[in-house]
């Protein structure tokens, strides 16, 4: 009785371990490379409404209100950018862009990791979404 | 019986160290079906320990004194809900219930992860189950729970085992280990988020948003935990102490306390992407503070009341540590590119700084716990000479740190992000400053001299009233938008941002256990031996003993009093402290007898009976102010986290961006 | 026999429970000065000779029996410590003295904290930002997401 339930029990927690078969896999969920992006954005937006209302129940001066919110909408408008350049490389880009890209391209706007040339220094690569040396500027 | 929980709990050893293997080398070499496969050991390893801890626990239920845990922590005359405490009731028990819990957060967290993060999650679970693997050999070979008791190659039993230690049969002691390891165990998680995303240098937070709700659910059973323990310490050792500063009390603080920080300092991430390498840090630092904590607990290297006895485990421990550390110091300078910060510090006076402040104090304290709790061993170390590091010390250093963070905690919420002009601060902080002062000038008006005592108080009511401020500006923007109501206006304006306004109700917790620790500083006490018809006075209430009785069960014998409380005259209600004598163990416990109201609690213990041939009761009697605002806050506290888990109402149709073209010609490939 | 073995019992309890001789505790303000500054050494507090609450306590109650014996006889409060430090070493103080070695004890706290300090000094120098305004290309960039972050600005709340 014992040497049966302890035999059911490895020969249960092998094959149920080693059983693994092609179907099991789940099926691959797409992952947006913008992920990352979006979620600065979304931040950004909500750091933005955070100031709008901090500043309506009079926790700021106007000054720093104004100063504040450009600042925030500078780097709302940098994210932006950054999405639209990984755009740009998910659609092929005509043929001038494509001359005017290799001209432009620098050793900083290629992935290390992939390979993928990009037409400006990103934080991270557009193809394989891994952080990009960037020129640290 | 005992052989099969002990095959189990060897099979798991064997698939945590399969799942660790199999999750790497599937990462590495691109093996998605070798990645399942070590999934599966995940859940295999949960079903595996959820079978031995079910062996174990029968066992102490039904009573089987072969098993030498069994005979040690449980006997035939406790009540069922003991017996099942009895599981952490020990060494071996606790180690498995540890083990137990981390392996069901493993498998909660690989199946609700298991289509997500195809890159990072892989070395999730390796680390997960190499600290898995830990215990798993804790408990598989030094700190086996299915020992049995044998003389020489004969199983023997015992006719009845020791029984949990009577001061751990109370309620609050069921729940006060269960709560700290779910505690202490939770946070491996945000951990191994924090690891896998350094190792596979993920771009963006991700681990923080996954992680996010996880540590603040784990903080908040760690919370519980040390509040349950100071709960039962008030209600069952009989001086009403909640708090000793015994070396595994501090162990469970210290990781609450970098946890803590790392909740704050956390939001700087999120909101500005600095302060990663910091927070990395934090995350580290907390989880080896919980492991840290348990070789503090098992390997009574400092002696303490809660300690399990002397245990060859220790060493085990300071290898787990020195590798763990070693490994996660390396991977963190070696990713120090990938940590760099994306914003700067716009302003010395901006909100990013007062976090900054708030983290070097929450980490002063936390150091020189630490530091106390240790010192005794280095100094021995050093000097040869055995000396003491107690309650004075603690208090010493630790109080004036504790006031400044209360401090903090009224000033930072006011500071807005990235600048505040000085001019807007000195707005916002005239009425909370003046109600504080208030405080202070009435108190001293009557008669309070006690400088802490004044400086805690004060403290108080300025914090409150910057959090009562923030809660009426705030709902009075919203009312005059909307023209609801300004209760309604609330609720909307929580709902909105309920990590801020949950967070405040935190805040308003924490304001209501220092006003229930400040209490302390006019703690009233008083011995008497009475015999029934005397009369002795405490603070304002008069007590006379009604009656003095006593009587036996199976389980104990008992003398009891039973005291009529008066105050001005009339009777406000009777107490009836008893006294115990455990059978099976011979250990005398008290069972206090307490009047609980919000301005001060009056404590009765049955101390003992006098051998002078009187045979009087000894009566302690103690009157402690302010003392249940400290269970008030912590139901505060617990509310105000609740609210911080309810997702905010937030409309952001914008914050996707469009993938559809893209994805579907990049289509994702496993790596 | 059953009321005899619960008479045993109580025996045994009354036994147990009985070693405080009686309620006074030796606790006047003198003895309650000096012992604050000493340890309880019953191993299963960690109070000092003055707080320990426990009745019966073997090592708090003999303290205190002494100390009151000593200032009886015209001992200073110093040579009173002086001479439990001479009997049971350093561990009868509650706290580590300032001194030797175990100064480290009170100075390490502060000295975390004062470099904890430096640190953020150090980072807020590092991160600070410049005064001077931001590059010119990042304007451009805001010109040109102008439009679409007013737009979504106005969905805000």
């Amino acid at each position: 009785m014992l040497l049966a339930a302890a035999a059911l029990l490895i020969v249960g927690a092998v094959v149920f371990t080693l059983g693994v078969r092609e179907k099991d896999l789940p099926a691959p969920v797409p992952v947006s490379p913008f992920q990352h992006l979006d979620d600065r954005k979304a931040q950004i937006y909500e750091n933005l409404r955070d100031l709008q209302f901090e500043f309506r129940v009079g926790k700021l001066s106007d000054e720093d209100y104004q100063k504040t919110k450009l600042e925030l909408q500078r780097e709302l408008a940098n994210v932006l950018a950054e999405i639209d350049a990984v755009k740009g490389e998910a659609t092929p880009p005509p043929a001038a862009a494509v001359a005017e890209k290799t001209r432009k391209q620098k050793a900083s706007n290629v992935c290390p990791h992939c390979g993928a040339g990009f037409e400006r220094a990103l934080k991270f690569c557009g193809e394989c979404g891994k952080p990009m040396p960037g020129d640290a500027a | 019986m005992e052989n099969l929980g002990a095959l189990a709990i060897l099979l798991a050893l064997c698939l945590s160290a399969y799942a660790v293997a199999a999750s790497i080398t599937g990462r590495m070499r691109q093996k998605p079906l070798l990645v399942l496969s070590g999934q599966r050991a995940v859940y295999a390893i949960w079903f595996l320990l959820t079978i031995a801890s079910g062996i174990l626990v029968y066992s102490l239920i039904a009573g089987d004194f072969r098993l030498a845990y069994v005979a040690k922590h449980s006997n035939r005359a406790m009540p069922l809900v003991y017996k099942f405490a009895s599981w952490w009731g020990g060494m071996e028990g606790s180690l498995l219930l540890w083990a137990w819990l981390l392996s069901g957060y493993s498998a909660i967290l690989v199946f609700t992860n298991r289509n997500k993060f195809r890159d990072m999650m892989p070395y999730v679970t390796a680390i997960l189950m190499a600290v898995q693997a830990f215990f798993l050999v804790l408990i598989a070979f030094p700190e086996n729970p299915f020992q049995v008791l044998a003389v020489g190659r004969g199983i023997t039993e015992v006719p009845d085992g020791n029984g949990l230690n009577p001061l751990l049969q109370y309620w609050t002691m069921a729940a006060h280990p269960p709560m700290l390891y779910l505690g202490y165990v939770g946070f491996t998680v945000p951990f191994a988020f924090a690891m896998g995303s350094l190792i596979t240098r993920q771009p963006g937070d991700a681990w923080i948003h996954t992680t996010r709700r996880w540590t603040l659910i784990t903080w908040m059973f760690q919370g519980t935990g040390i509040l349950l323990g100071a709960g039962w310490a008030y209600s069952v050792l009989g001086w009403g102490g909640y708090w000793g500063w015994d070396p595994v009390e501090n162990a469970s603080l210290l990781p609450w306390i970098t946890a803590t920080a790392f909740l704050h300092s956390v939001m700087m991430q999120e909101k500005k992407g600095m302060m990663k390498v910091w927070n990395m840090v934090l995350i580290s630092a907390t989880f080896f503070l919980c492991i840290f904590g348990t070789f503090l607990t098992r390997s009574g290297i400092v002696g303490s009341v809660h300690a399990f006895a002397q245990s060859p485990i220790g060493k085990y421990f300071i290898a787990f540590l020195a590798i763990g550390i070693a490994a996660t110091v390396y991977l963190i300078l070696d990713r120090l590119e990938y940590l760099k910060s994306e914003s700067q510090l716009e302003s010395v006076v901006s909100r990013e700084s007062s976090f900054l402040f708030n983290n070097l104090i929450l980490l002063a304290s936390c150091f020189a716990v630490l530091w106390g709790t240790i010192f005794p061993v280095i100094s021995e170390a050093v000097t040869g000479e055995k000396i003491s590091v107690d309650a004075p010390f603690y208090n010493r250093v630790n109080v004036p740190i504790g006031l400044f963070l209360l401090f903090l905690t009224g000033v930072g919420p006011l500071i807005a992000w990235r600048r505040s002009s000085l001019d807007s601060l000195k707005r916002s902080f005239a009425i909370p400053s003046l109600l504080g002062l208030g405080v202070i000038a009435v108190l001293l008006a009557a008669g309070v001299r006690h400088f802490y005592g004044l400086v805690s108080l004060g403290l108080c009511m300025f914090v409150t009233s910057t959090i009562v401020i923030e809660f009426w500006k705030g709902s009075r923007a919203i009312a005059r938008k909307t023209g609801q109501n300004l209760v309604a206006a609330m609720v909307e304006l929580t709902h909105r941002n309920t990590r801020r306004y949950g967070g405040y109700v935190v805040h308003m917790g924490m304001v209501l256990l220092f006003l229930g620790f400040t209490g302390a500083a006019f703690n009233k006490d008083a011995t008497h031996d009475v015999k029934i018809g005397d009369k002795f006075q405490i603070g304002r209430y008069d007590l006379k003993i009604r009656n003095l009785l006593d009587g036996d069960n199976d389980n104990y014998a008992w003398r009891r009093a039973i005291v009529d409380v008066f105050a001005g005259g009339s009777q406000l209600g009777t107490l009836e402290p008893e006294q115990r004598l455990y059978k099976v163990s011979n250990q005398p416990i008290s069972v206090v007898s307490i009047r609980r109201r919000l301005n001060e609690d009056l404590y009765l213990n049955f101390a003992g009976t006098t051998n002078d041939g009187r045979n009087m009761a000894i009566i302690q009697s103690f009157v402690f102010p302010l003392v249940s605002w400290i269970w008030v806050g912590f139901y505060v506290t617990l509310f105000g986290t609740f609210i911080c888990l309810v997702p905010p109402k937030v409309k952001m149709q914008y914050m996707r961006t469009e993938t559809v073209g893209y994805v579907q010609k990049h289509a994702p490939v496993i790596e | 026999m059953r009321l005899s073995l619960n008479k045993l019992l109580l025996l045994v309890l009354a036994a147990g429970l009985c070693l405080a001789q009686s309620s006074s505790q030796m606790l006047t303000p003198a003895v309650k000065r000096v012992g604050d500054r000493l340890a309880c050494l019953c191993g299963a507090c960690n109070n000092s000779v003055a707080t320990c609450p426990m009745l019966g306590c073997h090592y708090s109650l003999p303290a205190r029996e002494r100390i009151a014996k000593m200032e009886a006889e015209g001992v200073s409060d110093d040579a009173i410590i002086a001479d439990f430090v001479k009997r049971e070493g350093l561990r009868a103080l509650v706290a580590p003295p300032a001194e030797g070695f175990n100064l480290l004890s009170w100075v390490m706290p502060f000295v975390a904290l004062a470099l904890g300090l430096g640190v953020i000094v150090l980072y807020v120098r590092r991160f600070r930002k410049p005064a001077i305004p931001d590059a010119p290309v990042d304007n451009a960039a805001l010109d040109r997401y102008h439009e679409e972050i007013e737009k979504d600005l106005a969905k805000l709340e």
